[in-house]
């Protein structure tokens, strides 16, 4: 079998840094970004909530209208 | 007619994993004992030693010596340990693809 090839140190230094540096940057935007994240999806469900409202509405509106005797 | 018995497959499969597996283990132990290791306290000062010496190859321009074939190695290795950080990055955001905010929003929960 070939040997195993001695890593210059800087590489390894690199290597794990680079692995330390990316966990805390995963971390520290997935704790920035999951607030946000929950923040829209209320608002959004609060919209839908406002709109399914407005729909129900001009639909009942449309069905007093259309009642007549002659359906 | 000859059915196979359930009862009989699943140790075999599993035998036959570990049996062809343990030889290849070995070999990648064998490599990632010395290749894969984190750097000792005595390596640092070897390693700042080889970041100084790279600085002042960008300074004093003696860069432009290099060979092609060695420039594209560097960059290669350079790509590689930058790849670390993106495994990183995977690890501090607990998923492969994509930041995961809510339960249904993975493809996992389609199969759970």
């Amino acid at each position: 079998m070939v040997p195993p090839v001695q890593v210059s140190p800087l590489i390894k230094l690199g290597r794990y840094s680079a692995l330390v540096l990316g966990v805390a940057y995963g971390a520290k935007r997935y704790s920035y970004l999951k607030p946000r994240a929950e923040e829209e999806r209320r608002v959004a469900a609060e919209e839908k909530k406002r709109q399914d409202e407005l729909k129900r509405i001009e639909r009942e509106r449309a069905e007093a209208q259309d009642d007549s005797i002659l359906k | 007619m000859r059915f196979p018995r359930n009862k009989r497959r699943p140790p075999g499969l599993v035998n036959a994993a570990v049996r062809y597996s343990k030889p290849r283990l070995a070999t990648f132990w064998h490599y990632a004992k010395v290749e894969f290791v984190p750097p000792t306290s005595a390596e640092i000062p070897i390693a700042i030693q080889s970041l100084k010496k790279i600085v002042n190859s960008a300074q004093t321009g003696s860069f432009k010596q290099l060979t092609v074939k060695e420039a594209v190695l560097n960059g290669l290795v350079a790509t590689e340990v930058w790849m670390w950080f993106y495994i990183g990055e995977i690890i501090g955001k607990r998923s492969i693809v994509g930041y995961i905010m809510f339960e249904d929003q993975s493809l996992i929960s389609d199969y759970i």
